[in-house]
C-alpha cells in the first residue's frame, strides 16, 4: 500500500493558498485600505506638512516620506497578521486544530504564516508605490523592486510576531507590542527623518531594531543610491527571519502539540 | 496475525505536569472495526486520541508504544495523518469560506490533483445530503450541516481510519440519528472507526468494541452487548424518594433472606464515608454525592443460578434510590407495595453500567 504524503512545498503552499482564499473573500474591506492610506498620506503630507519641510535627505520630504512608508505598511500588516490573526486562528478558530489533522506538521504551518505575511507585505508595500507612481512622487525605474523588500520585511515582522504570539496568552497583551515596541520604531527608524541625525546616544539602538534596515535597502532603491553595507542590512533580515522563525515555531509547537 | 491491528497501544502514559491523564492504557483495535473510548470528561479519552495522531506526545516510557499502521505517531506523524480523517470535537470549519471552499482547501491538504478533488467534493456532498448547500455560507448552516460537513471534510482522503471526538455533542435526537446512519454507512466501506462519547446510546449504537475509562486507565473492554450482560444487573427499580424506598425495604430484605442471603448488612442508610468530593466548587452540577459505600450486595449463597438471579443491589444517590436486580419478579413485587410513589422499572443499559463503572459523583476534572 504506498502511502506518501504530499511534498514539504505542496503542503506549505496549500495553507498559503487556504490564506488567500480567505482574504480575498473580503476583497473590498481587504483590499481598498492598502491604496487610501498612502492617499491619506500624500494629502496630508502634501498639501501641510511638506510645505514647511521642503526637503531631508537630499529629496523632497515627500519623497523621503514616501520610501519609508512603503515598508512600515508591509511591517504594520504582517504584524498584525502573526499576533491577532495567528492568535485567532490558533485560539478562537480552532483552524490549526484542522489544518494539523491533514498531513501538516506545525512547522509547514508556520513557515507559510510566514510566507504569507511576506506575501501580505508585498501587496501593501505594492499599493503604496503604485500610489506614488501615479502622483509622480517616485520614478517608474528600479524602485519597482521596493516591494520585494516589502515581501522580506513582510516575513521579517511575520517571524517577530510569530514568537511574540508564542509567549501571549491573552489577546489583549498584543497591545504591548505595538504600542511599547512597534509604534516607538516607528519614529526612530529612519521613517520620518534619517537616523544620522539621532543623537549619539540613541543611535546604537536604531541600528539593532529590525524597521532601520529594512527602510534603508528600500531608501536606497527610491534614490537609487547603493552603498556596500546595505548587503548588512539584507543580512540582519534573512537572518532575523530565520532566527525569531525558529524559535516561534519550537515555541508555538510545544503550545500547539500536548 | 498482527496485520490485522490498525492501531496497537501498549501500555501508554501520558502526564501534564504531575497528573497523569493516560496511565498505562493499552488496546488493539481491528481492521474495519468500529472502538469507542468511552468515558467522563477528564478520564482521558481525547488525549489518548490525540497521542494517535499526534496532537499528543506520549511520555517517554521504556515499554510503552502506539503502533498506527505500523507507524509510530512520535516518528511518522505525517504518515499516519496522511491514512486518517479526523472530525474534531469542535467545530473548525473555516467561516470565511462557504461549503465547497472548505473541503477544497483541505483537498489540497492532501495534494490532490484538480479533478479528483471536484469528484470527490461531488461525492461527499452527495453522500452527506449537502448538495444543495454547496454555496452556503457556513453561518448559514444548522448545528446538524456544519457536522456534516465536518464528517464529509475527514473524508476526503479516502482514509482508512476515521477518528472522531465526541461526534454529536450538543446535537439535538434528530441529528443524531442521522449523523449515527452516516457513520453505519461508513463502517460499510470498509473503514477502522476509533470515536470517543460520553453518550452511552452512542456507544452501542456504533461500537463494535469499547473500553470504558476513567482517570487515565481502563476500567472494562470489550463488546457493549456482552459487557452489559456479563457486568450489569438487567433490570431497575428507580425510586424517587428514600420515603418510597422505606416501604421496600422490608420486602427486599425479607426477598433476600429467602434465598439464603445475609441480611445483616443490609441498608445502612444515611452512612456516608466517602463524601462526594469538592462540593460547591461546580454549583449545581456537583448534586450527586458519592454513596458509592453504600450499595450494597444481598447475596443468595445457594446455587449459583438461582443466587445470580436474586442477587439484589442497591444504591443511594442524595434521595434517589435504585434497586438493581436480575430478577424481573422481585421488582414488580416491589412495585405493587409503591402504591401512589413516583417509581421507574426499566432494563439497564449502558449508562448504569458506565456510572457502575466510573462511579456517579463528580470527580474534579468534570
Amino acid at each position: 500500500m504506498p502511502n506518501n504524503p504530499p511534498s514539504f512545498l505542496t503542503r506549505v503552499f496549500a495553507i498559503w493558498h487556504r490564506h488567500v482564499r480567505v482574504y480575498n473573500k473580503f476583497l473590498l474591506s481587504n483590499g481598498l485600505p492598502p491604496f487610501l492610506e498612502p492617499l491619506i498620506f500624500l494629502a496630508g503630507i502634501g498639501l501641510g506638512l511638506g510645505r514647511y519641510i521642503p526637503s531631508m535627505g537630499g529629496v523632497s520630504y515627500v519623497r523621503f516620506l514616501a520610501s519609508g512608508l512603503i515598508i512600515t505598511a508591509a511591517m504594520w500588516t504582517a504584524s498584525f497578521e502573526c499576533t491577532f490573526g495567528t492568535f485567532i486562528r490558533m485560539e478562537f478558530g480552532k483552524v490549526y486544530d484542522g489544518m494539523l489533522a491533514a498531513p501538516i506538521s506545525v512547522r509547514d504551518m508556520l513557515i507559510s504564516e510566514i510566507l504569507w505575511a511576506g506575501t501580505k507585505g508585498l501587496f501593501f508595500s505594492s499599493a503604496v508605490l503604485f500610489i506614488m507612481f501615479v502622483f509622480r512622487v517616485l520614478p517608474v525605474s528600479i524602485t519597482v523592486l521596493v516591494p520585494f523588500v516589502g515581501f522580506l520585511t513582510g516575513m521579517m515582522f511575520g517571524a517577530i510576531s510569530l514568537f511574540v504570539t508564542s509567549f501571549v496568552r491573552n489577546i489583549q497583551y498584543f497591545n504591548f507590542f505595538f504600542t511599547g515596541f512597534l509604534t516607538p520604531m516607528f519614529f526612530f527608524s529612519g521613517v520620518l527623518f534619517p537616523v544620522e541625525n539621532l543623537p549619539k546616544a540613541v543611535r546604537p539602538i536604531a541600528e539593532i531594531v529590525p524597521l532601520t534596515h529594512s527602510v534603508r535597502l528600500s531608501r536606497a532603491l527610491c534614490n537609487g543610491v547603493f552603498t556596500p553595507d546595505l548587503v548588512i542590512d539584507l543580512l540582519y533580515i534573512v537572518a532575523a527571519t530565520f532566527v525569531f522563525g525558529y524559535f516561534a515555531i519550537k515555541r508555538l509547537r510545544r503550545r500547539l502539540i500536548d | 496475525m498482527s496485520d490485522t491491528r490498525v492501531i496497537a497501544v501498549k501500555n501508554v502514559r501520558k502526564s501534564y505536569g504531575g497528573f497523569l491523564a493516560v496511565n498505562g492504557l493499552s488496546f488493539d483495535v481491528d481492521k474495519t472495526e468500529c472502538f469507542g473510548l468511552l468515558g467522563p470528561n477528564g478520564a482521558g479519552k481525547t488525549t489518548m486520541m490525540k497521542m494517535i495522531y499526534g496532537m499528543a506526545i506520549r511520555d517517554p516510557h521504556s515499554d510503552g508504544s502506539i503502533s498506527v499502521f505500523g507507524y509510530d505517531p512520535l516518528y511518522d506523524e505525517l504518515k499516519i495523518k496522511n491514512l486518517c480523517g479526523v472530525v474534531p470535537q469542535e467545530d473548525n470549519l473555516d467561516i470565511e469560506l462557504n461549503v465547497v471552499e472548505n473541503l477544497d482547501v483541505f483537498c489540497r491538504f492532501y495534494g490532490m490533483s484538480k479533478s479528483a478533488t471536484r469528484d470527490r467534493i461531488d461525492y461527499l456532498l452527495d453522500l452527506m445530503e449537502l448538495t444543495d448547500k454547496r454555496d452556503s455560507k457556513i453561518k448559514a448552516l444548522s448545528g446538524g450541516m456544519k457536522r456534516r460537513l465536518i464528517i464529509a471534510r475527514a473524508l476526503v482522503n479516502q482514509p482508512k481510519l476515521l477518528i472522531l471526538d465526541e461526534p454529536t455533542t450538543g446535537l439535538d435526537p434528530q441529528v443524531r440519528h442521522v449523523i449515527w446512519n452516516k457513520l453505519r454507512a461508513m463502517k460499510k466501506l470498509d473503514m477502522t472507526i476509533l470515536l470517543t462519547t460520553h453518550y452511552m446510546e452512542e456507544a452501542f449504537q456504533l461500537c463494535d468494541r469499547l473500553i470504558i475509562m476513567d482517570g487515565g486507565k481502563k476500567m472494562m473492554e470489550g463488546n457493549p452487548q456482552r459487557l452489559l450482560k456479563d457486568n450489569m444487573e438487567h433490570y431497575v427499580l428507580e425510586l424517587k424518594s428514600a420515603g418510597s424506598f422505606g416501604k421496600v425495604e422490608g420486602f427486599l430484605k425479607e426477598t433476600a433472606a429467602n434465598i439464603g442471603s445475609t441480611t445483616e448488612a443490609a441498608t445502612k442508610e444515611g452512612v456516608t464515608d466517602k463524601a462526594g468530593n469538592d462540593e460547591g466548587a461546580f454549583g449545581e452540577a456537583v448534586n450527586a454525592e458519592t454513596e458509592t459505600d453504600e450499595t450494597e450486595t444481598i447475596e443468595a449463597e445457594t446455587d449459583e443460578a438461582a443466587s445470580k438471579k436474586a442477587v439484589i443491589r442497591v444504591e443511594h444517590m442524595e434521595e434517589i434510590v435504585y434497586v438493581y436486580s436480575n430478577d424481573p419478579e422481585v421488582l414488580q413485587k416491589a412495585v405493587c407495595l409503591l402504591k401512589g410513589e413516583d417509581y421507574y422499572l426499566r432494563q439497564s443499559n449502558l449508562e448504569d453500567l458506565f456510572l457502575k463503572t466510573t462511579g456517579r459523583a463528580l470527580a474534579n476534572a468534570q
